[in-house]
């Protein structure tokens, strides 16, 4: 049994040395190993202790250059929308060190202060996440003429069907086909685009509603966008901010729709209803849809919101998403401004109550393309 | 007889009682195909153990089952920069066998499944983390008896370990990063002792056995990846990995007891890996309490 094992006798005269050395660690094992190896294995374990790499004080001025410090290395739209960065740090950084950390109302103080300077970005996409709170900019959307009315869109809804995130119905005699698509975050399947063009292969034209259409998944809006092609169509480039400098940008990557994304089609006339609302995901998709065929933007400027957000921790555990890639369009220009449409057009103070002019004239525009394609 | 013998002994019993009836009730949980597979592994070891009683060239087999319950703590700065701590639940399987062709030499393998959960200090956010480790093993092996004690043994093996590691991770809050990993393929270092010893009515074996990364491939991600570049930027996010830029290192401090008709495992272990890339490190440590039960058996060498 077991007869390759060979044992090394220790007292062996050309071993005794080496023997009575492990004889000796043999007793010294037997009577202390204990304590031996649980100090070695202490050691090992003291010697690669975790520790935290690189962060600030858990302190309000430490949470504050902590955020700061986030914003000037990984925002990406420092540089282009203008902002002098360097010149905010020092009186928010002063402010944070006046504030009590022990005072009871600390947390909310340090959150007001934060949510202060994030708002100097203009971005929809810089949030603060707190356990209390967060924090939204609303400079980027205040301003800009009204476009929607949810009393009056919910009149055009009566009779709409809802799947995939989208409400459809037929309009002006079902000769328009309509679909609302409040929110990009809302999956839709083949199937579901199927049965609905599929009710609406009458019509002469569609109308696509993106009012207070706040984004969401980027996938869902290129895969919705490639309903309107038959071919491969580039629609922009993005750039991701890779370094810590406020241009540090990589290489421009090409953003394609890619026609097979999605096996239905509608190629006839299509209007794209948008106001400043559509923001984000919904502005990439408003972006794409310029370069489709057939399709004509009506509305109010987009929202932007080209950059696509991510999101860090403070050393207090607070959550910031910011911008951290830049979207451009086929033309190499940014759309974190905004797209304006072909035809800007607002709500109008309406005699009647029950119509929205937006939408009456995009059923106009394609009453009007009909019949000169017809004619 | 000596302690060896007696455990010998003992295992094969325990290796019938154990690995053939215990678990009949699992066996018929398992579908057709693993049913057919586990009942041909179950012959083939019985058929090895009757043959075994016919030879001599009986070669000794290890397995060892353990579950591993202890703290974790980790800090991916792909994901936040702060040090996350919770805790960690694993299992694994661990054999050794000697080559036969080659006795002096013996192989290892390996696979643990871990499983952790973390929340950072201020209790706003938590990590997901699974570990998925496998291995395999080679190591020459030196065995040392006392001449004044004849029931003690020393055993001291070295070798060279190739390890597979992939650890997910998933953070809960985290907009378009929401998901990071460890994987790394490495070459490792692999040594341990182990000191086999005699007490009154009982055998003990204490072990410590260390592995240590020496060269490999693992994947790096860059802090401005979304998640879905990550999947799709793999390749370029693998790296030629070392001592230099990889510090991986586990080591475990065990010791067997062989009780009545069990030998049974408590020990603990440790482990610690560190790495990192221009802004960004990566680092990770568990420190976990070892429960396990150890069968021994010969395996037949058939002609």
């Amino acid at each position: 049994m077991n007869k390759g094992k060979r044992y090394i006798q220790l007292d062996h005269p050309r071993l005794t040395r080496l023997g009575s050395w492990f004889l000796a660690l043999g007793s010294w094992f037997q009577k202390f190993w204990f304590p031996a190896l649980g100090s070695w294995f202490l050691l090992l374990g003291s010697l690669g202790c975790t520790r935290p790499f690189d962060i600030q004080e858990n302190t309000p001025a430490g949470n504050m250059a902590a955020l700061w410090q986030i914003i000037d290395e990984k925002y990406c739209f420092v540089e282009e929308k203008g902002i002098d960065w360097d010149a905010v740090r020092a009186p928010y950084i002063a402010r944070a060190e006046a504030i009590d950390p022990e005072a009871e109302d600390a947390h909310f103080l340090l959150f007001d202060l934060m949510a202060e300077m994030l708002d100097t970005l203009r971005d929809g996409h810089v949030n603060l996440y707190t356990p209390f709170d967060v924090s939204a900019s609303s400079t980027w959307y205040r301003g800009y003429p009204v476009c929607y009315d949810a009393d009056l869109h919910r009149q055009y809804l009566a009779n709409a069907r809802y799947v995939g995130g989208m409400y459809y119905t037929t309009l002006a005699d079902d000769s328009i086909g309509y679909i609302y698509y409040g929110s990009f975050q809302s999956s839709f399947s083949a199937a579901n685009l199927y049965y609905i063009l599929s009710s609406f292969k009458d019509c002469r034209g569609l109308i696509l509603d993106l009012r207070h259409n706040g984004g969401g998944s980027l996938e869902y809006a290129y895969r919705l966008a490639a309903t309107f092609t038959d071919h491969d169509t580039l629609v922009g480039y993005w750039q991701h901010k890779r370094g810590t400098g406020h241009n540090d940008y990589s290489e421009p990557e090409p953003l394609y729709v890619r026609t097979a994304d999605m096996g239905n089609k509608w190629l006839r006339p299509t209007v794209v209803l948008q106001d400043r609302h559509s923001y984000s995901a919904t502005n990439s998709f408003i972006n794409a849809m310029r370069y489709m065929p057939n399709v004509l933007l009506l509305g109010g400027v987009s929202g932007g919101g080209g950059g696509m957000p991510m999101s860090y921790e403070l050393p207090n555990g607070w959550i910031v998403r910011f911008s951290s890639v830049r979207m451009c369009d086929a033309d190499g220009i940014s759309i974190e401004e905004g797209i304006p449409p072909h035809i800007l057009d607002s709500l109008h103070p309406n005699p009647n109550p029950t119509q929205d002019n937006l939408i009456e004239h995009a059923i106009q525009i394609i009453n009007q393309a009909y019949d000169h394609s017809t004619h | 007889m000596n302690p060896e013998q007696r455990t010998k002994t003992y295992c094969l019993r325990q290796h019938k009682t154990h690995l053939v009836f215990a678990p009949c009730s699992l066996f018929l949980a398992l579908g057709s195909k693993l049913r057919l597979c586990s009942l041909l592994l179950v012959l083939c070891s019985v058929v090895s153990m009757a043959k075994a009683a016919d030879t001599t060239n009986i070669y000794p087999h290890e397995d060892v089952l353990t579950l591993r319950f202890g703290g974790m703590w980790q800090q991916d700065q792909y994901l936040s920069p702060l040090l996350y701590d919770g805790m960690e639940v694993g299992i694994g399987n661990e054999w050794w066998q000697t080559f036969r062709r080659a006795p002096q030499w013996l192989h290892v393998g390996r696979a643990d499944l871990t499983f952790g959960w973390l929340t950072n200090p201020r209790y706003t956010n938590r990590i997901y983390a699974l570990d998925i480790e496998a291995g395999w093993g080679a190591a020459y092996q030196w065995h040392f008896r006392f001449a004044r004690r004849e029931q003690h043994r020393l055993h001291l093996f070295l070798g060279p370990y190739l390890a597979a590691e992939w650890a997910p991770r998933m953070i809960l809050s985290n907009v378009n990063k929401p998901y990071s990993m460890d994987a790394a393929v490495e070459l490792q270092a692999l040594a341990g002792i182990r000191y086999t010893f005699t007490a009154p009515r009982t055998a003990y074996r204490l072990s410590y056995i260390l592995r240590a990364n020496l060269i490999g491939i693992d994947f790096m991600p860059e802090y401005w990846q979304s998640y879905y570049e990550l999947t799709e930027g793999v390749p370029g996010d693998l790296r030629c990995a070392g001592m230099w830029n990889r510090r991986y290192l586990t080591h475990e401090l065990t010791l067997d007891i062989v009780c009545r008709r069990s030998t049974w495992r408590l020990g603990i272990r440790h482990e610690y890996l560190e790495y990192g890339k221009r802004q960004m490190a990566f680092s990770r440590e568990q420190v976990a309490l070892v429960l396990g039960t150890c069968f021994r058996y010969g395996v037949a060498n058939i002609r």
